[in-house]
């Protein structure tokens, strides 16, 4: 195995067992781990936007081979001239100058920009998906016959029913112009257990989601620690529990209270 | 029954490094001797089998990688079972990214599918690359995918694909699959995917998109979702190709029972104080 490949499965060993010793209490070696995570994701996320948006589509574009600016800079991406790039150019330069106190209103133009396009685009799709298309499907006729009337995971008519009770009880709860006692308290509380039901839902599939990104890590710590690799995991755990057990002793933990 | 109340009250506060322990444990045991446990398909994976099965023959399918490592565990057998589907009834893969590091996960992919199928570049499958632009560059697949695209990840001319001949936007796609770990991802697949252009997509998601995604299913906006990592095992199943979602299965399994052990016992411990602070 190339030494590139043990040396890359090395670090990984040492970054996971740097963030799982935040379970301990809080560590130099999560902190590492930490601050490495953020400033590597920072820098590949400005690399990867450089190279794949502004380098071949903006520059791409407003310095192509054979174009009136190809003096400046040549950027061949096969594209054509196009003087209307300059405008997003422009922006991002200004949104760059709220560094400058005295340029940071420039910024707000930039903004104003993004956000709108972005406005526009996310009312079009909510409307579209979200609503109208909710709205269809939840209006079913459950009198067709078309429908059993039970089934445990399916479309039926008992499950359209639930549907219809708990969406109208939980839009009723965040009706708030209509003191909620009496029987319209009683429905509106309902609603309130169906959105503890969604909640809880929620939350085992938050579980399962974490649990299922630990078995990701172990299976990579178990591979690491194959002969294959040099045993980096337990090299790296020997490492991380030595240092710490020594750091532990230097900085004992304070009891509250 | 005091004995047995003190014993609880004991377990409920006890020091959370030796929950986080036990979990460890529970996840790391069947890891290392691997237990079978019976998979039985929900109805949301069989939707998503059904949908792909029902692709005619030698169909062009998009699929979008909308996700990196951090999700790699839970998306990333969704991903390689779904291939390992479309290029058995020999349907051509276009492969596109919303997220910078999805480019990875379906080199990842397309190296580990290489060894059963012996894939040929621009015969079998095209890798369109990574686009920053979130919704926009569904929007912009769906009215002209040449404008987002001009060049493939290897900046190779789209005009210079002989697989790429006919395909201008979403229309010409018979199937859309969105291996998703958040935004952008299905949502965005389906507001300006799917809903305006009519093609059939369906959707692997993170456990924890699920609930969010599951109006969509009900509604047949999507057809079926692989929902987390037992999505993933499911399927696994359904092909007939065991993978490591169907591994992590009994990891996944004894972690729960952990929690809601622990849960349990700190409800219990709560009621029991509760009583007893009454009581005095």
């Amino acid at each position: 195995m190339a030494f590139s490949t043990i040396f890359g499965a090395w670090i990984a060993a040492f970054l996971t067992l740097g963030i799982l010793s935040y379970l301990y209490r809080d560590n130099p070696f999560y902190k590492i781990a930490e601050h490495v995570f953020v400033g590597v994701s920072a820098a590949y996320w400005a690399a990867t936007f450089y190279w794949t948006q502004i380098y071949p589509n903006l520059f791409g574009r407003l310095f192509p081979k054979d174009g009136p600016l190809a003096f400046i800079a040549e950027v061949d991406f096969n594209h054509d001239f196009n003087i209307l790039y300059l405008f997003p150019l422009i922006l991002g330069v200004m949104m760059l100058l709220s560094i400058f106190k005295q340029f940071n209103w420039m910024a707000r133009w930039g903004i104003a920009y993004t956000v709108g396009i972005a406005a526009g685009l996310k009312a079009y799709g909510y409307l579209s998906s979200n609503v109208l298309s909710q709205i269809s499907a939840s209006a079913v006729d459950i009198f067709s016959g078309s429908l059993p009337l039970f089934n445990m995971s399916g479309d039926s008519v008992f499950n359209n029913i639930i549907i219809l009770v708990g969406t109208i009880s939980a839009l009723m709860y965040f009706y708030f112009s209509r003191e909620q006692t009496g029987s319209y308290g009683k429905f509106t509380r309902l609603g309130i257990y169906f959105l503890m039901i969604s909640f809880g839902a929620s939350f085992g599939f938050a579980v399962m989601g974490r649990i299922s990104l630990l078995i990701g890590r172990f299976n990579d710590l178990i591979l690491f620690s194959s002969p294959d690799y040099n045993y980096g995991t337990y090299w790296m755990m020997l490492f991380i529990v030595v240092i710490l057990g020594f750091w532990s002793f230097q900085n004992p933990e304070k009891k509250e209270g | 029954m005091r004995f047995l109340e003190d014993m609880i009250l004991k377990l409920g506060s006890v020091d959370r490094r030796y929950i986080f322990l036990l979990i460890g444990l529970a996840v790391l045991i069947p890891l290392l001797r691997p237990i079978d446990l019976p998979i039985r398909t929900t109805p949301t994976t069989e939707k998503v089998y059904k949908a792909i099965a029902e692709i005619p023959a030698n169909s062009k399918v998009l699929m979008s990688f909308d996700y990196g490592p951090s999700t790699k565990p839970e998306i990333h057998p969704m991903t390689l079972g779904v291939m390992r589907q479309l290029l058995r009834e020999d349907h051509q893969i276009y492969i596109t990214c919303l997220w910078p590091d999805g480019l990875y996960m379906a080199l990842d992919a397309l190296e580990e599918i290489n060894e059963e199928f012996e894939l040929v570049e621009y015969e079998d499958y095209v890798l369109l690359g990574f686009r920053p632009g979130n919704e926009a560059i569904v929007k912009g697949l769906a009215s002209d995918l040449r404008k987002v695209y001009t060049v493939d990840y290897r900046q190779t001319m789209l005009e210079d694909i002989p697989m790429m001949d006919g395909i201008n936007n979403l229309k010409d796609f018979q199937f859309i699959f969105t291996g998703s770990a958040g935004y952008p991802g299905t949502f965005e697949w389906v507001q300006y995917g799917g809903d305006p252009t009519g093609v059939p997509l369906s959707s692997g998601t993170t456990s924890i998109q699920v609930n969010e995604v599951m109006p969509y299913v009900q509604s047949g906006q999507i057809k079926g979702v692989l929902a987390g990592m037992p999505g993933a095992a499911e399927y696994e199943k359904l092909i007939g190709t065991p993978g490591i979602a169907i591994q992590g299965m009994a990891a996944q399994s004894f972690a729960h029972l952990v929690i809601v052990l622990f849960i349990v016992l700190g409800n219990l411990a709560y009621f029991i104080t509760e009583r007893r602070e009454r009581k005095y």
